[in-house]
């Protein structure tokens, strides 16, 4: 079977500094696996590196068996992706934001105006659905790149630190809406809350300084470490 | 889906974005009030007739001085006189003159202060992706570079567009009402200012796709047509050669289409041979628009290849 997400020997330069350095990974299809490290350990440059955002120096990256690098509109169309903090048009409202969205994923009118009501309600956004962008605060931001993710029911979500920005409710809500989309879809995503990784995935890549620490289940990094935070702090070169 | 079907629905929200901000009405503000403000003075001061009398008096002044002191004061009358019959007759024939040419030369050019619009359009259309990160947004969806790009230069020019065509339309009812006439050559002056547009955004675009912030590519496309382009084309014109080849000069043809002759105004300031070098490289319309449009054409491209290869860092 082919993998959902496979990184292959994927390497990344920013001048002289190595971002990643020969990361290579598999997630297989509906894991949900989480991409842990430090600041600056390489994760948001690998995600990137995923959306066809950034090009890797070397090495390479699927979706779904399709090459990002080669093919990037066909691989990203399997995909919802929340990148870093995203901004929205100010000027637009979320409606019209998610038909514009819609449109450019090849929902059909009639399908995309219901399915954005159903995301907008699952957000807890239906309200503002009219409202400018410009008005919104970080957290309703963060909750509209939530639902552009979801929009078209991608089969993949990459999402970095996506519940950024949100308050304690708001945070538990992605996360019970994160639990709920992971029963049928492939979850990669970066953070660096060792809780919401814990409650949200069974499997976690430590990455630092570029490098892939380990890749296992976090039930057996707990046995093997006594606790999830010891085993990160241990394989990122950290004292208790 | 096709590329094509994506492109519409990229034109569609860009253009929705444009005429949702407040710089579009202000441009459509400023170039309406401009143009009433131009009418005005034209009709209220009498321009042309007040420019023929400044051209003249001028070149009387030169023969004046030229004239030998002895020569008896009724000579010298007889002279001056003939010479404002032959003037007032040349500039009659230059279309220096109260018509619907004229008039139209006049509110056409300032109806193109719409294409402040296409720099201000232009500047941040790709530079804001990066800079405000709504590219994070935008970019991860199964959607080719090039048609985004493509996409906001529609909308730019479609925004631009629709502030030009108000403004002639102005002039047009103006003419109207004035003259009971609308010169032909205003379409010829429109179809420039269009592919002035072109121009203009696609300066823009190269910039704003380059640089990191919009307002770093609108000063740099006001700097490079308002400045760079004009100091050149006088360099170039005080040296001899025709700077035909500059989008400024081409830009001076939205004015050319009318029949006017320009060389008429050589020594309306003083000025000689520069002025005179200037005047005639905005006298062929055709040309310039072939200029603007290689400009368009060859800078588009480049942004095209700017912002497919730039990364969201």
């Amino acid at each position: 079977m082919t993998e959902a997400i496979a990184i292959k020997d994927l390497s990344r330069y920013y001048n002289n500094f190595l971002a990643l350095d020969n990361l290579s990974l598999k997630v297989k299809r509906n894991e949900d696996v989480a991409l842990l490290g430090p600041n600056g350990a390489g994760k948001t440059t690998a995600l990137k590196i995923l959306c066809g955002l950034l090009r890797p120096s070397s090495g390479t990256a699927y979706i779904n068996g399709i090459n990002v690098i080669e093919e990037r509109e066909r691989a990203i169309s399997n995909v919802g992706a929340i990148l870093e903090t995203p901004e929205f048009y100010q000027f637009l409202t979320p409606e019209e934001t998610l038909s514009y969205l819609g449109g450019l994923r090849g929902m059909r009118e009639r399908g995309l105006k219901s399915r954005i009501k159903d995301v907008l309600k699952l957000v807890r956004l239906d309200k503002w659905e009219k409202v400018k962008i410009e008005k919104f605060s970080r957290g309703m931001k963060q909750r509209l790149a939530f639902a552009q993710a979801l929009l078209h029911d991608p089969p993949i979500l990459i999402l970095d630190e996506p519940s950024l920005g949100l308050d304690p409710r708001g945070m538990m809500e992605i996360r019970e809406i994160l639990k709920e989309e992971r029963k049928e879809k492939t979850v990669f995503f970066a953070s660096h809350l060792l809780t919401e990784v814990a409650q949200v995935c069974k499997k976690v890549a430590i990455i630092d300084h570029g490098k892939l620490r380990v890749y296992d289940d976090i039930a057996h990094l707990k046995k093997k470490y006594r606790s999830f935070e010891r085993a990160y702090l241990k394989l990122t070169e950290a004292e208790i | 889906m096709s590329e094509f079907e994506k492109l519409k629905i990229v034109t569609k929200y860009e253009l929705l974005k444009q005429f949702r901000r407040k710089r579009f009405y202000g441009v459509l503000a400023i170039t309406i009030i401009a143009l009433v403000l131009t009418i005005g003075l034209y009709k209220g001061l009498d321009l042309p007739g007040k420019m023929q009398q400044t051209i003249i008096d001028q070149r009387l002044e030169n023969i004046r001085r030229q004239l030998p002191e002895n020569m008896s004061e009724e000579m010298r009358e007889n002279i001056l006189a003939q010479a404002r019959e032959y003037f007032l007759e040349e500039l009659e024939q230059a279309g220096i003159r109260d018509s619907p040419e004229f008039f139209a030369v006049w509110v056409t050019s300032m109806g193109t202060l719409a294409i402040l619009g296409a720099v201000f359009f232009g500047g941040d259309a790709i530079a804001s992706e990066f800079e405000h990160k709504t590219g994070y947004i935008l970019f991860p969806n199964p959607v080719k570079r090039i048609t985004l790009v493509v996409g906001k230069y529609l909308a730019c020019f479609i925004a631009t567009a629709v502030i030009l065509i108000i403004s002639y339309l102005i002039s047009a009812g103006a003419l109207l009402g004035f003259y009971r006439q609308v010169p032909v050559g205003i379409l010829g002056s429109l179809a420039i200012a269009l592919m002035l547009a072109c121009c203009v955004i696609s300066i823009a675009f190269a910039f704003s796709s380059v640089l990191k912030g919009g307002m770093g590519a609108t000063i740099a496309t006001l700097l490079t047509f308002m400045m760079i382009s004009p100091i050149i084309s006088v360099g170039l014109s005080y040296a001899g050669y025709d700077p035909w080849f500059m989008p400024d000069r081409g830009a001076d043809a939205i004015a050319a289409t009318y029949g006017v002759s320009f060389e008429a105004f050589g020594g309306m300031y003083g000025g000689g041979a520069m002025m005179g070098g200037m005047m005639r490289a905005s006298q062929d319309p055709t040309l310039s628009f072939l200029v603007l449009l290689a400009y368009a054409v060859i800078l588009f491209q480049v942004s095209i290849w700017m912002a497919k290869r730039r990364e969201m860092l």
